[in-house]
């Protein structure tokens, strides 16, 4: 799964995506886990960031699947 | 909710014409338009601001610019037009980063109160970050409002 980051997040990675192995429905704490599983220098941003799934905020008991388009990044700052 | 009500959302690197905006969004039942800027700010206290980088999930966004239109048409019923325009890219000290424009009949019609809701909404639910340049350095300034399911379209 493809996974876009933005301000914070995308400093700390380098980068402003990454990829993490998912064939299955997970929920969104689990996703955090698994960013920070395969990305450890994300894993204090990623337990705490918003998550987004196809453009709307997600909460951490919900489900993302492989297609989802899924974001991270902290709470905004724009105006 | 009428859909002939010009209704302007954009997340644009272009500068923002203050002047268009306002053109843009008032209709012949227009005497009142309420127009709030956010501008960059070179002093907070003793801190010194040199400029400003803004970036966005600009398909997200303009999604939630959306939203918030419609939030602002439901809360507001006496106010016609609506402009909600967040400039990203660098930005100088006094340049606009963000408008926010409505126009109504009257200026009792509703446009400062949801010209003021427009502005707050957009700083807690459209997601763009800017990221301060002062003299020490550089770094991404983070908000403070965590979204919750009521935030959803």
């Amino acid at each position: 799964m493809h996974i876009r980051l933005f301000a914070t997040l995308k400093e700390r990675a380098g980068r402003a995506d990454i990829e993490i192995d998912l064939t299955e429905d997970i929920t969104v704490a689990e996703l955090r886990h698994r960013v920070g599983q395969a990305h450890p220098q994300l894993a204090e941003l990623a337990a705490r960031s918003v998550v987004s799934v196809n453009r709307e905020f997600a909460f951490d008991h919900e489900t993302v699947r492989a297609s989802d388009e899924v974001a991270l990044f902290p709470p905004v700052s724009g105006g | 909710m009428n859909s002939t009500l010009p209704t302007l959302l954009d997340i644009t690197r272009a500068p923002i014409d203050l002047n268009a905006l306002q053109t843009s969004i008032t209709t012949p039942l227009d005497g009142a338009v309420v127009l709030f800027t956010g501008t960059v700010r070179g002093r907070t206290g003793d801190e010194i601001t040199e400029q400003l980088e803004y970036e966005a999930y600009q398909e997200m966004a303009v999604a939630k610019l959306q939203q918030i239109a419609d939030e602002m048409r439901a809360q507001f019923a006496g106010i016609h037009g609506i402009a909600l325009v967040q400039r990203i890219g660098v930005m100088a000290l006094g340049e606009p980063t963000v408008a926010v424009a409505v126009s109504a009949g009257h200026r009792g019609d509703g446009a400062f109160e949801a010209a003021r809701f427009g502005i707050d909404r957009l700083k807690q639910i459209v997601p763009v970050w800017k990221r301060e340049t002062r003299p020490d350095g550089s770094s991404w300034i983070e908000g403070d409002y965590m979204p919750t399911a009521a935030d959803r379209r």
